[in-house]
């Protein structure tokens, strides 16, 4: 079913990158090496940032003390601190990531300094993409951060609590790490979204959008629901043209698999891996059309 | 102008391109993660518990089900230890809407309602429906997770013990012994569903069975297994036909019956006794009246002191 969308799809961008290598391969060397030199400045730039600060504290002093369900069975527990911990990283990655994503390019412009990067010999492109990845780097790093500290409570608390013969601590752990990692892929598929957004709004209207992004992309199975319960052709085709625009975020999310224990299936993580970096792609390429016609 | 046209239709092209080839990739992932991405998905709404706004709220919640679940399981602990049993269902009603994976909360569930519900209930009608309500949610439980082995053989249980539907708990049994994780015990609770009710081709065809299954000498759980299988199977093999047996388990099935509210049973088919319809103890065969109260063996109409009635045979129902 999906195979010929495939084959097409393939074809065209197989076709258009062969027509149009003579334009992008030369500036290959020259346009990575900038785009890393912004990517290393945004780094340097979110690294200073209170806010960015202040989360990451209150979100491992929340890890730190998720051991107050002692007085439930030690199943429950280990339910209880993943579902909660998973949970936690997931919220503050996408809260992290709405607020280090929002302000990248707005406050450039804002600010000017967007003048003085773009009359370098540096492409509106590669300017959209090093910020993207500086910002795709601070938010790894925050969020191995967080993974180790609820790797280390569960780690903790199952050479602590007692297992019973019914009820036994399962820290899970491979499943753990497999949907924190996950939680990445989802939040870099919202950032890309953002900055999409950043590039033709104010800081104030990319916030707000990029909640409402977060909502219904949290809501794909609805809207798949929706598509495949239409009942004219037309509602079919919006639900599915809605669905396919909106980012994929539930493909990403196995924090409900990984709390109740049950298969965890890699290989669509892989697959919702793989498709993720194609919606950035996506994304970051119409991020980069608008943010060459805006007028400055 | 027009390069810069050109350059825009190249890069939504190549977009496009690219949204086309993820086509293959999410069908995949539906295929995959059926409980998430299934239409006809059974945790999407569970029919018995979809109360009110319940969907609207699951909705709006997204990927944050589970910690709300989390929530309102904490809150089920404290009333339940803080003794506010009767508020506990609606609370498990949403922890089941909420996480429908959440086996424990399932679990907790169709036991509260059929045991301590049942058990604190003080008329007959409002323990009928705790029961009722009990096996309800544990059907809900299994159909929501047909992959599991605990809320089958938990279904099972209430059935054979509390609901004393011995042949509906031995399906389930059954069911739940096909899953590889199952445990020995579950064989013998098949056979043990018919003990009761002296249903002897059954019980003889299910200790047959028994004794094949689980039979690896190396594992003590199977030795110990056929060690009390084989006991059992040569115990019904002498004592099946014996009259003072048959009417042990009538003694101990009905006052078990009694002592739960649920009807007796009145072995239809019995060679050695009739049981009163009134009391549900055994008296010889051809009795006119019961042999330890004097009621009469016919059951009349709007007299009886059973807890239920009599009980006609076709309690048999199938699954």
């Amino acid at each position: 079913m999906g195979n010929l969308p495939f084959a097409i799809g393939f074809v065209v961008v197989v076709a258009l990158l062969a027509v149009t290598h003579r334009l992008w391969v030369p500036a290959l060397g020259h346009g990575a090496a900038s785009t890393w030199r912004i990517a290393k400045i945004t780094v340097a730039e979110a690294r200073r940032r209170r806010v960015v600060q202040a989360v990451v504290v209150l979100v491992l002093l929340v890890l730190l003390f998720m051991n107050f369900f002692s007085y439930l069975n030690p199943r429950e527990q280990a339910r209880m601190i993943i579902s909660g911990g998973l949970s936690a990283i997931t919220v503050f990655g996408i809260l992290l990531a709405i607020f280090v994503a929002a302000f990248l390019i707005p406050q450039e412009l804002e600010n000017r300094t967007v003048y003085a990067v773009l009359s370098k010999p540096v492409r509106r492109f590669e300017f959209v993409l090093g910020k993207y990845l500086g910002a795709m780097i601070i938010l790894a790093v925050i969020m191995t951060i967080m993974t180790v500290v609820l790797v280390g409570v569960l780690l903790v608390q199952d050479h602590f609590v007692p297992d019973f013969d019914h009820s036994v601590f399962e820290p899970n752990l491979d499943n753990v790490i497999f949907a924190a990692v996950m939680s990445y892929f989802a939040v870099a598929v919202l950032a890309a979204y953002i900055v999409l957004i950043s590039t033709v709004s104010s800081t104030a209207m990319t916030v707000i959008a990029s909640f409402l992004i977060w909502a219904i992309g949290s809501l794909q199975s609805q809207i798949h629901d929706l598509a495949e319960a239409a009942e004219t052709v037309f509602q079919k085709w919006f639900f599915t043209m809605f669905y396919w625009i909106m980012p994929p975020l539930e493909n990403f999310d196995f924090r409900h698999e990984v709390s109740n224990f049950m298969h965890v299936s890699y290989r669509a993580g892989i697959n919702a891996a793989g498709e993720g970096v194609l919606y950035i792609i996506i994304v970051l390429i119409v991020a980069s059309i608008f943010f060459n016609d805006r007028q400055m | 102008m027009s390069d810069r046209r050109n350059r825009n239709l190249v890069l939504l092209l190549l977009a496009a391109g690219l949204l086309l080839m993820t086509v293959p990739l999410q069908e995949s992932i539906h295929e995959l993660r059926p409980h998430v991405f299934d239409p006809e998905r059974k945790t999407k709404r569970v029919s018995a518990i979809n109360i009110g706004p319940m969907p609207a709220v699951i909705a709006a919640l997204g990927g944050f089900r589970t910690v709300a679940a989390d929530v309102l399981w904490l809150r089920v602990e404290r009333d339940f230890h803080g003794g506010n049993w009767w508020e506990i269902p609606s609370l498990l009603d949403a922890v089941n809407q909420l996480d429908p994976h959440f086996l424990l909360a399932w679990e907790v569930h169709g036991w509260h309602l059929a045991y301590n519900l049942h058990a604190e209930s003080e008329t007959l009608v409002d323990r009928r429906h705790y029961l009722g309500r009990g096996i309800a949610v544990l059907e809900d439980a299994v159909e929501a997770n047909p992959d599991s082995w605990e809320l089958t053989k938990e279904l099972a249980w209430t059935l054979y013990d509390r609901g004393r539907e011995p042949w509906r708990a031995a399906e389930y049994f059954r069911r739940a012994d096909e899953f590889p994780e199952s445990k020995s015990y579950v064989t013998r609770m098949i056979y043990r569903c018919y003990e009761g009710v002296l249903d002897i081709p059954n019980l003889m065809e299910a200790l047959e069975y028994a004794r094949n299954r689980h039979t690896d000498p190396n594992v003590a759980d199977d030795v110990q297994h056929q060690v009390i299988v084989n006991d059992n199977y040569n115990w019904w093999l002498q004592h099946k036909d014996d009259p003072l047996e048959h009417r042990r388990q009538i003694v101990k099935e009905n006052t078990a019956r009694a002592q739960r509210s649920r009807p007796f049973y009145l072995y239809p088919d019995n060679p050695h006794w009739d049981v009163c319809p009134h009391c549900g103890l055994p008296s010889p065969k051809g009795s006119e009246f019961c042999s330890t109260y004097g009621h009469p063996m016919k059951p009349s109409s709007g007299s009886s002191r059973s807890p239920g009635g009599s009980r006609p045979p076709a309690e048999a129902t199938s699954i």
